[in-house]
């Protein structure tokens, strides 16, 4: 099998989100203001702690790990379930049922090039602007493989349950209560609006036993940590691959039991 | 034109009210799912709320019960926005497809008529949740519950929500000048939910941008002072209806000003 028909794909949706500069603009300057919001809110937090460190995060690390949170988030955020609702309910989705490629494969794909424009465009920026800001909080070594790794998974658990919520949408032709929940839950759960390091035991144990840390918590964390133990690292990554492999398995099974529930208007 | 009366407006929106509760109605399952979707939202955000003053008991003076009645106030204050003016959501959609011609042949006020065509129940169980978290911070602030206090209440929670309105109106009316107009009001609207927050963690470039310029601080802060603390209530809370008031205006204005200009798109 050649890779050269998803690279085409890739190139394609590249050049689609190259197409409306003035949003991604917007995007950034959005993305800036909310970085003020996030700041200002958490020195303040810190302020009234009256110590530095709170549940072995200091100021810069919250602040790294939330600002980049939302800068994975852009990233990873594909607005899957908003496609495929979509297609669903306006029909189009027998059309791409009907491509030589499998669709789970060809939405993947399709959406792979914003990956790249996202990541050169808003993440890395980001990236560089808080490791400038913070002045040498983020360590820059060996843990920037492990982020790498990391992220990947996570790309793949992220999309792996937008298919799996996306495909719910062939029961229910409700696109925005189940996006939106899909939304709110994992971005509670994943530590991406507060980090995990802050939830009560209960709540973190939790949160730990769901597939959504792994998206964002797991990335962040191995980035932060300048020397992992093997242990650490193990547990990261081996939990990571384990919900990588059950979310793969469990949205296509999903996916295969309920195309033959779809009905779709003629005409 | 001749001027329609107040009560002539309300008759019609009621009538256009209940065309709309039937149509959707018909879509039961998605308008449940909707429902429970909301409900989500607001419990992820009193969740986060809660977590956070778990680890920090105050924010720069502000307690815990204060910030829940600042957040209970912010939940109420944008109902409206998410009851009423809901359809700004769709305005780029039917100005891009041209469908947006059909209002301007109508012989009543084309924002009123516009706005009317949806209300969005979703929002109900919001205005239930800021209630309730409005009045359980009310009864553990102490705070005296007197006809005027209520009247106080009302009037700046009305002031309140005109402001948010207004923000939204004036990010929805860029669609009849740029194309992408979705991520102006996704920016918006991610702002409201920094409105919470107490205005004074900010330092003073941002709290005059946020106060004039984008004026989150008016969805609850400045009103809630009146309430909160009645000893030290600065000019800008008494100022707020009317610049509630202004704001609404002015957006009104440029809404209405960029549908005038609109010249469909020729089919």
């Amino acid at each position: 099998m050649s890779v050269k028909k998803y690279l085409t794909l890739t190139r394609a949706g590249i050049i689609e989100s190259l197409q409306f500069r003035l949003g991604t603009l917007v995007i950034i300057a959005g993305n800036l203001l909310y970085l003020i919001v996030i700041y200002f809110l958490w020195k303040a937090i810190y302020a009234s702690a009256g110590c530095d460190v709170v549940n072995g995060m200091t100021f810069s690390d919250t602040l790294i790990y939330l600002v980049l949170a939302t800068a994975l988030f852009n990233f990873m955020e594909m607005y899957v379930v908003w496609e495929m609702g979509r297609n669903i309910q306006s029909g189009k989705i027998v059309l791409d049922l009907l491509k030589p490629m499998e669709y789970r494969r060809y939405m993947f794909w399709t959406y792979s090039g914003s990956f790249v424009t996202q990541f050169f465009f808003t993440f890395l920026p980001t990236f560089l602007a808080v490791a400038l800001v913070t002045k040498g909080a983020v360590p820059l070594g060996i843990n920037l493989l492990y982020f790498v790794i990391s992220v990947v998974m996570a790309v793949s658990i992220n999309y792996s349950i937008d298919f799996f919520v996306g495909t719910i949408c062939l029961y229910t032709e409700s696109i925005w209560g189940i996006n939106i929940m899909k939304q709110v839950i994992v971005m509670l759960f994943s530590g991406a609006t507060i980090p995990l390091a802050f939830f009560p035991d209960a709540l973190k144990t939790v949160a730990m036993a769901m597939p959504f840390q792994s998206i964002y918590n797991a990335p962040l964390s191995l980035l932060l940590e300048a020397n992992p133990t093997p242990e650490m690292l193990l547990h990261t990554l081996g939990l990571q691959l384990f919900w990588v492999l059950a979310m793969l398995l469990i949205s296509r099974l999903f996916w295969k039991i309920s195309l033959r529930q779809i009905t779709v208007n003629g005409g | 034109m001749k001027k329609k009366s107040f009560g002539f407006y309300l008759r019609i929106y009621g009538k256009i009210l209940a065309q709309d509760l039937k149509s959707k109605m018909s879509y039961r399952a998605d308008f449940i799912i909707s429902t429970i979707g909301m409900i989500f939202t607001n419990l992820a955000g009193f969740i986060s709320f809660w977590i956070l003053f778990r680890n920090f008991p105050s924010i720069h003076g502000w307690g815990y019960y204060e910030m829940l009645f600042l957040y209970g106030f912010s939940l109420v204050a944008l109902t409206p926005v998410q009851c009423l003016f809901d359809n700004n959501w769709s305005l780029r959609m039917y100005v891009y497809s041209g469908d947006f011609i059909k209002y301007c042949f109508r012989p009543i006020n084309l924002f009123f008529y516009f706005q009317s065509e949806v209300f969005d129940i979703k929002g109900l169980g919001q205005l239930a949740f800021g209630i309730g978290t409005l009045a359980y911070s009310w009864n553990k602030l102490g705070l005296a519950f007197t006809p005027l206090m209520l009247l106080k209440l009302i009037v700046f929670l009305i002031t309140a929500s005109l402001v948010m309105i207004a923000m939204q109106n004036a990010a929805a009316a860029t669609c009849f000048w740029i194309q992408n107009s979705f991520y102006v009001l996704d920016l918006v609207t991610r702002f409201k939910d920094y409105a919470k927050y107490p205005i004074t963690i900010f330092s003073p470039v941002f709290r005059f941008l946020f106060t004039f310029i984008m004026p989150i601080a008016f969805i609850a802060y400045y009103p809630s002072l009146v309430i909160l603390r009645p000893d030290e209530i600065p000019l800008l809370s008494w100022l707020s209806p009317l610049i509630g008031v202004i704001f609404f205006y002015l957006s009104y204005k440029f809404w209405m000003f960029g549908a005038m200009k609109y010249s469909g798109t020729g089919s």
